[in-house]
């Protein structure tokens, strides 16, 4: 007796099981695809989040700013001493490329800046500090040394910036973590529930089966599949969601946040890996609700 | 047919079975069914009929006491075990159980999925046994669209399809005419002639005289009498 014939019984007999109790089935679906698409949208958001912290992680730097009326060889000096000093490399950026990068990084709001009389920046000093030499102590010692060359108003350096975003990035992975697994068990509870109404309206083919033999694990078979066609078609339609939502709505939300994305834009919101993953989420799913369901409800 | 020259198909030694809060449904069974023997369980409702039915076919477990069905000690075996045991069981109910959403066809070939049976052969071995119970031109109708004997005669093919080694059958003709009763009865007879040990549990007189088999009666769990037919049908009319 074959297994290719049994198995294509328990997909032929699941397939029926859908047909049988569509609405039940669609609720499921339903269910599981809005799980997955709040999941996608929540995981996008911690690449954006991650995309952003090594943004500005990677482009830590010390800004020196110096008084507005500074001449050039000044802030030439200035870059001279804590290059020496700290030996980094450090440039200096005139008020003109400032003002350009500036309006770069504003994206389409950058033109208000055209109405401007005179460029309103200072002239600044740049230092890239390398990763070994970020931690707060370091950052702190070189300010101070910046501060305490002539013509220096002020230094400025993002680790606060960065340190506030990776709390903000690392609560909301945890919220995160913590409202998925709520809505994973939430779903694995409705989508046993509708498993165990479409178990009780096929009581009658389970009570044959059984008297002709079938064994337990041949009658649960259809309805595990069952519950994997639930989180793959829950699949489908959370990527489909995804995808539209990232057709749609993504570029208006690119526009309205360049200032923070910058001109390259966030992360894409669909890739492959998370296709597989909502895929493979999507059939964990349907197949720990179908166990909660044969296991409760299938006592045969 | 005389069950000691036979090989013994079913035997039940001192066999109970009782439910809790209710009185024994079986009390102190003996009895050996013959391999290739028909046999008529007989006696009134509540007698234990369906209750010995049901130990034979395991969907029971015998409170006390020793099954052996086909030299297997039922009373010992494994839960998971039972499947394999009943694929050599046939059953047919008064009730039928046809899955009315399936056709004709469909419903015969419940037993042979079970079995992996591909489905190439699947197919030819049910419209084989159709052919035997005389509905193979039924094969696409909905059981609901047949008559009551049509759909006895549909359980029946489900039943032994997969030639099994003995066919139980509860009260077959219990739903139907006197017609249609001896059609079913004379199909369970050519099962018994082909070799398949046959247990039939009806409280109708008129086959047992008709049939004169071997009868076992039942009253109030006990077994009380164990004749030919023609004996039987005489005591339940006196």
């Amino acid at each position: 007796m074959s297994a290719f014939a049994k198995g294509a019984y328990f997909w032929r007999s699941a397939a029926q099981g859908v047909r049988h109790a569509p609405f039940v089935h669609f609720i499921a679906v339903v269910t599981i695809a809005i799980a997955l698409f709040t999941a996608g949208m929540a995981r996008g958001l911690w690449q954006l989040l991650d995309s952003l912290i090594a943004t500005l992680g990677g482009q830590v730097e010390l800004t020196v700013y110096l008084d507005q009326a500074a001449p050039g060889w000044r802030a030439e000096e200035v870059a001279q001493a804590l290059g020496h000093q700290s030996g980094l490399d450090a440039h200096v950026v005139p008020p003109e490329d400032a003002l350009a990068r500036l309006k770069l990084q504003l994206g389409e709001l950058g033109s208000a800046l055209d109405g401007l009389p005179e460029n309103p920046l200072p002239r600044t000093v740049e230092l890239t500090v390398p990763a070994g030499r970020r931690t707060p102590e370091q950052l702190r010692a070189l300010a101070e040394q910046a501060r305490a060359l002539p013509g220096v108003v002020a230094v400025d350096y993002g680790e606060e910036a960065v340190q506030r975003l990776s709390a903000i990035a690392m609560a909301a992975r945890a919220g995160g973590l913590l409202a998925s697994l709520v809505v994973a068990i939430a779903t694995i509870v409705i989508v046993s529930a509708t498993l165990q109404l479409a178990i009780y309206s096929r009581r009658a083919e389970i009570e044959i089966q059984k008297l002709v033999g079938a064994t337990d694990r041949f009658v649960k078979a259809p309805f595990l599949i069952e519950g994997v066609l639930q989180g793959l078609l829950g699949a489908l339609c959370a990527c489909a969601g995804l995808w539209a939502f990232a057709a749609f709505g993504g570029p208006r939300l690119e526009s309205l946040f360049s200032f923070l994305l910058g001109p390259h834009g966030g992360p894409r919101l669909v890739t492959a890996s998370l296709v597989a993953e909502l895929f493979g989420a999507g059939a964990a799913l349907g197949l720990c609700g179908s166990f909660v369901a044969v296991g409760r409800f299938l006592r045969v | 047919m005389d069950a000691g020259l036979t090989q013994p198909m079913v035997q039940f030694f001192h066999v109970y079975k009782a439910y809790p809060g209710d009185p024994p449904s079986l009390t102190d069974i003996n009895l050996t069914i013959g391999k290739g023997e028909f046999v008529f369980l007989t006696g009134p409702s509540g007698a234990g009929k369906t209750t010995l039915l049901k130990l034979i076919m395991c969907a029971e477990k015998a409170t006390k006491g020793q099954i052996l069905v086909g030299g297997r000690n039922i009373a010992r075996i494994r839960e998971s075990a039972v499947p394999y045991l009943r694929r050599n069981v046939g059953v047919v109910f008064q009730d039928f159980k046809l899955l009315p959403h399936r056709t004709v066809a469909d419903n015969v070939a419940f037993t042979l999925d079970v079995l992996g049976v591909p489905r190439a052969e699947c197919r030819e071995r049910v419209m084989r046994m159709l052919k035997q119970v005389g509905l193979d031109h039924k094969a696409s109708s909905l059981p609901l669209r047949l008559s009551g004997g049509e759909q006895q005669r549909v359980v029946i093919a489900r039943a032994l399809v997969n030639d099994p080694t003995i066919l139980l059958a509860d009260e077959p003709t219990g739903n139907l005419d006197p017609a249609l009763t001896l059609e079913i009865m004379d199909l369970l007879n050519d099962v018994n002639v082909r070799g398949a040990t046959v247990v039939v549990a009806t409280h109708d007189a008129t086959l047992l005289e008709r049939y004169g088999k071997r009868t076992l009666r039942l009253e109030s769990g006990r077994v009380v009498a164990d004749e030919d037919g023609i004996k039987a049908a005489r005591r339940m009319a006196g």
